[in-house]
């Protein structure tokens, strides 16, 4: 199934969730989930805690699938946002912390490395990489660290070396300049 | 919002950065402020190329018999449960008609509300929103509120109690002193069709009760938004909200 496609699939299978039925978010679960697990384990970086964060959110698309409006966009991208923030929380909420034993350390260096494996993998053809190539590297490295791993200003601050502030601005002048570069 | 502010804001949700009360906040301002939501559904599409095409990993055999299991008795939310839990007035109950006569406050209720919280600002609204109703009644040739609102803060504060009329007509009953520096003017404004989007009620100067004459609009529904912005005198320019929001809340249809 292409991407599009399965993009459809999800939208339509959402609008059925809406409706009350429980077997079309077994459907659901059943083309996605997987890759949501994926997706949230480059932010928690446990299989545990990622299947948790995709296991809450298909709890919270059940409950809320009546606010998902498919005027406003993909059910892909909506689920998909439902798990980033639901992971996101899952780190913010110290857990990430909780668990910085010698091996956790290396999963988080890891991150890292993933952000740069996933920036790689994005199509050469694609909008995001044609725009991202045209940032400062500083600033790519920033913004991709902050969506594929998670990461706060902070985070990446420590990691790049650099005061929060600059990354700050590195993270804002760079999501401008993608912006306008997709526009 | 300037266009790079709000590019800078929608940069930010898309890639994570923000605690959770901004998201909260920047998602009900998705619900009123359609170029920010367009910017950040944009943005979030593009940025979806990071995620579509991820390996799937391995989903243990048990998962789905445990989100099975937990929402096998569980509600859907309504899209009224949605706009309730943004406003996080969770605890904001309809008015109590048994209440008539009991409360006699006289408006405005600002020193009612200085800093309470929780469930104290809930017992203070349904006494306001009774008095408030009910006094319209009391008042002779006013018709019944089509639906009221609270509009709070962005810390869900209560600022100001709105009632609209079926006749165009709503009258706001400020709960805090709005400032209103030189040169500035308070604005009201209810976004009853996204396509339309936000409409201006009209103006006031003070934060004073007032009575204002809306424009012709269709009749006020419940979970229509309602909000009070700060705008340079006389008014904003263009139409639209221009100025920071004050407050801002969804109606609810009184019990008759």
């Amino acid at each position: 199934m292409t991407a599009d496609n399965q993009d459809d699939a999800c939208t339509l299978l959402l609008g059925r969730v809406a409706a009350g039925e429980r077997g079309a978010l077994a459907e659901l679960f059943k083309i996605e989930a997987g890759r949501l697990v994926a997706v949230a384990r480059r932010i928690v970086r446990r299989a545990d805690l990622a299947e948790e964060a995709v296991q809450e959110a298909f709890v919270t698309i059940w409950r809320k699938a009546t606010l998902f409006d498919p005027g406003r966009g993909s059910g892909r991208v909506w689920m998909t946002t439902i798990v980033r923030n639901r992971a996101l929380n899952m780190i913010r909420d110290g857990q990430r912390m909780e668990f910085v034993e010698p091996q956790t350390l290396a999963a988080l260096g890891d991150a890292g490395g993933e952000a740069d494996l996933a920036y790689e993998a994005l199509p050469a053809a694609s909008d995001l990489r044609r725009c991202l190539d045209q940032l400062e590297p500083v600033r790519r490295r920033s913004i991709v660290l902050a969506y594929v791993g998670g990461f706060t200003h902070g985070e990446i601050a420590g990691r790049l070396k650099a005061p929060i502030g600059t990354v700050k601005a590195w993270i804002r002048r760079g999501v401008i300049a993608l912006q306008e570069c997709m526009s | 919002m300037s266009r790079e502010e709000r590019m800078a804001r929608a940069g930010d949700y898309v890639l994570g950065l923000m605690d959770e009360k901004e998201r909260t906040r920047a998602e009900r301002d998705m619900e009123i402020d359609a170029e920010f939501r367009d910017c950040v559904i944009h943005l979030a599409e593009r940025f979806h190329a990071f995620d579509k095409d991820v390996a799937p990993a391995e989903v243990p055999g048990d998962m789905w018999q445990t989100v099975a299991a937990r929402i096998a008795d569980m509600p859907q939310m309504t899209a009224a449960d949605i706009a309730r839990e943004r406003l996080d007035l969770t605890t904001l109950q309809a008015p109590d008609p048994s209440r008539k006569g009991i409360l006699q406050l006289k408006r405005p209720y600002a020193h009612q509300f200085a800093g309470w919280r929780g469930g104290l600002i809930a017992a203070c609204l349904i006494g306001a929103l009774g008095v408030g109703y009910l006094s319209g009644q009391a008042m002779g040739p006013a018709p019944e509120p089509v639906v009221v609102v609270v509009l709070a803060d962005e810390d869900n504060a209560p600022g100001a109690f709105v009632e609209a009329y079926g006749n165009d007509a709503v009258r706001i009953v400020p709960l805090v002193d709005f400032e209103v520096p030189q040169g500035k003017t308070l604005e009201v404004w209810t976004l009853y069709d996204r396509d339309v989007g936000p409409v201006s009620l009209g103006t006031f100067g003070r934060s004073t009760e007032i009575t204002l004459q809306g424009p012709d609009q269709p009749m006020p529904q419940p979970q229509q938004l309602y909000e009070i912005t700060l705008e340079d005198a006389p008014g904003s320019p263009v139409g639209r909200p221009t100025g920071p929001i004050l407050v801002k809340g969804l109606a609810v249809r009184p019990p008759r």
